[in-house]
């Protein structure tokens, strides 16, 4: 099977992920193409700009120099700040205060120290840090290994691993702006997989880390942090599922064609040999599953949205509505329907009674 | 003061209406000289009104005839713990130079580790290392090589051990001061606001409460951090050479056998 996804990936080096790009597997479940491409370790960004549809997304230098900023305050003086939180939060007792920032050995030793340290805490309860600065975990996907990195990791007494997430979005008056939380909470929840499959690997209990993540923020209009604690069990939830998916990525490989490949391979200048035509062909074999959603996490977003508006599908006007319109192939048939000049076909006749009304209504409001 | 402003309003009107004849009555050289009569009118009047509201002296930071290294040094015998480049620009904007900045401060230890190694011991102090409980260097951590060597090694909490300590210099060292700059106290609130029962939400830090509330907190952790300090200090020095003593071991070779 890994000869296979090669295959699909070409002769180029498999597209490393971070949290991001997994915690945005998450977001878009079903499609398949997301799937295939990631389980390949396909670089989407530069396929995507291959084809001519690059993602209009990224960060904004600016966003992560403010993101950076927030974050060393957060953490200075050994994360003086964030204990306070925790102590209001957790109820963290006075004498738990231990730091350890993991960077200390040295960059190539980060992960290996980080499983030490880790497995420390795990074992014995006396002496061991609540706070742990700049870990790395490892995750596999699909048979190859990616590291994350999250903020930091707070182990407190009673002997639960929390992780803590670092966001630099203002919560106003006790609100956030939900997609941003939603966001952050995927994220967080990509670490607390890792943790927990470390803490497996070790011989731990793997529940020892919390399904709450403890997200810090700055409050109002201040750069005074808050936190609050974020329940992800359904994000961890979707992301098992996900990933499962991807080890069993065997079932979308039998879909498709044989000698299908999304190859990148470059010539001398770095300029992907294989013509853009011939590229987004192979991409339109295997089905996607656009959501406008899919605009802010996908790096394939445009190349879907495009691909969904030739086809007049459903999927451009949202999953809820899409789901209303189960049974309906495309707006062309919908509008059909719902103008009366097609006929319902059997199993149609609900959603063809809801779309005449809506059509009623639409006249009528016109007139 | 505001009859001679209205007064000289009304001088500039008038003069502004003269300029206008004269340009278009193509008199230049009248017109040049109505100029000047206009120019030095608006000036006496930026004077009178800037007169009604004295404009508050500027606060440029005055140059430091000190080198970086003495500003640092400073900074850190106040703080009398090692303290992060942030902290010890903090410090040096609330009561010294405030022409410290922070990427100065970057080569600064390479810099030192340089020229003991090329000359040891020749200079009265160096600014070193903190040392990590793998007798590494501690990322980001500013020392002063006088001090005793359990004070420039860590264990795990010691950040908070430092961080309480600073506290309390700084609020002594306020204290003292018959004057204290806003900034001092701007420095001390924030400090203090993460230590519990040290200041009431956003009000100013009281330096008196604030030494008490960290000194209680102090003595949760002192015992514990003295004695992993102790045994740390005892490792390096009976583990390290002089150079390493002060800037740290490399991490390969000290992460052998540790953990």
């Amino acid at each position: 099977m890994n000869g296979r996804l090669d295959e699909l990936r070409g002769p180029v080096p498999s597209h490393p992920h971070d949290a991001r790009a997994i915690a945005a597997l998450a977001a878009n479940p079903g499609c398949a193409r997301r799937a295939l491409l990631d389980a390949a370790g396909v670089d989407k960004d530069r396929t995507a700009r291959h084809v001519g549809f690059p993602a209009p997304f990224g960060q904004s230098q600016f966003a992560i120099t403010r993101g950076n900023v927030f974050e060393a305050l957060v953490k200075e003086n050994g994360c003086a700040e964030l204990l306070r939180l925790l102590r209001e939060l957790l109820g963290l007792p006075v004498s738990e205060v231990g730091y350890q920032d993991v960077e200390n050995v040295g960059a190539h030793l980060r992960h290996s120290h980080t499983r030490a340290l880790i497995d420390r805490a795990a074992r014995e309860s006396e002496e061991t840090a609540v706070f742990y600065d700049h870990p790395l975990f490892s995750l596999e996907i699909a048979g190859h290994t990616s590291y994350l990195e999250p903020d930091v990791v707070a182990f407190q007494l009673g002997g639960r691993f929390h992780i803590v997430e670092i966001k630099s979005f203002g919560v106003i008056d006790g609100q956030a702006e939900p997609q941003k939380v939603a966001g952050a909470a995927r994220q967080a929840a990509v670490y607390v997989l890792a943790l927990r499959t470390l803490l497996a690997e070790l011989g731990h209990d793997p529940e020892r880390v919390s399904h709450d993540v403890v997200l810090v923020c700055p409050e109002n209009f201040a750069n005074r942090p808050t936190a609050t604690l974020v329940d992800v069990r359904k994000q961890l939830a979707v992301l098992r599922r996900q990933l499962a998916r991807m080890t069993r990525v065997d079932r979308l490989l039998e879909g498709i064609p044989e000698g299908l490949t999304f190859d990148l391979a470059p010539d001398r200048d770095g300029v992907p040999t294989r013509s853009a035509q011939e590229l987004a062909e192979a991409l339109c074999q295997v089905p996607a599953r656009y959501a406008p959603d899919c605009l802010s996490t996908c790096d394939m977003c445009m190349f879907c949205r495009d691909e969904a508006r030739g086809n007049g599908s459903t999927d451009l006007l949202g999953r809820q509505v899409r789901d209303e319109l189960g049974g309906v192939s495309g707006m062309a048939e919908a509008l059909g329907l719902a103008e009366g000049t097609l006929e319902p076909a059997e199993g149609q006749e609900e959603v063809a009674r809801l779309l005449r009304t809506a059509n009623l209504l639409r006249e009528e409001c016109l007139r | 003061m505001s009859e001679s402003l209205d007064a000289l309003e009304r001088r500039i009107t008038g003069l502004r209406a003269e300029v206008r004849r004269a340009v278009k009555a193509r008199e230049n050289s009248l017109a040049r000289s109505l100029r000047g009569d206009l120019r030095r009118a608006e000036k006496a009047w930026d004077e009178a009104i800037s007169a009604e509201e004295p404009v508050p002296a500027s606060h440029e930071p005055e140059p430091s005839l000190l080198p970086i290294r003495e500003q640092v040094h400073q900074a850190l015998a106040l703080l009398g713990v090692p303290a992060a480049a942030r902290l010890v620009v903090a410090v040096n904007d609330a009561f010294f130079s405030r022409a410290l900045r922070g990427p100065q401060l970057t080569s600064l230890r390479r810099d030192e580790e340089r020229s003991f190694r090329s000359d040891p011991y020749a200079r009265p102090y160096y600014l070193c290392a903190a040392l990590t409980d793998r007798l590494s260097p501690a990322r980001g951590l500013l020392a002063d090589s006088t001090w005793e060597p359990e004070r420039r090694v860590l264990g795990p909490l010691s950040p908070r051990v430092d961080f309480l300590t600073s506290t309390m210099r700084v609020a002594e060292h306020l204290t003292r001061l018959p004057d204290p700059s806003p900034a001092a106290l701007r420095l001390l609130s924030r400090m203090a606001q993460n230590i519990p029962g040290a200041v009431e939400s956003f009000a100013p830090a009281d330096p008196a409460i604030a030494i008490r509330a960290a000194r209680a907190e102090l003595e949760v952790h002192h015992a514990a951090d003295t004695r992993q300090r102790a045994e740390v200090a005892a490792r390096a020095s009976s583990q390290l050479s002089d150079v390493e003593r002060l800037f740290g071991a490399a991490t390969m070779s000290t992460l052998r056998g540790a953990c």
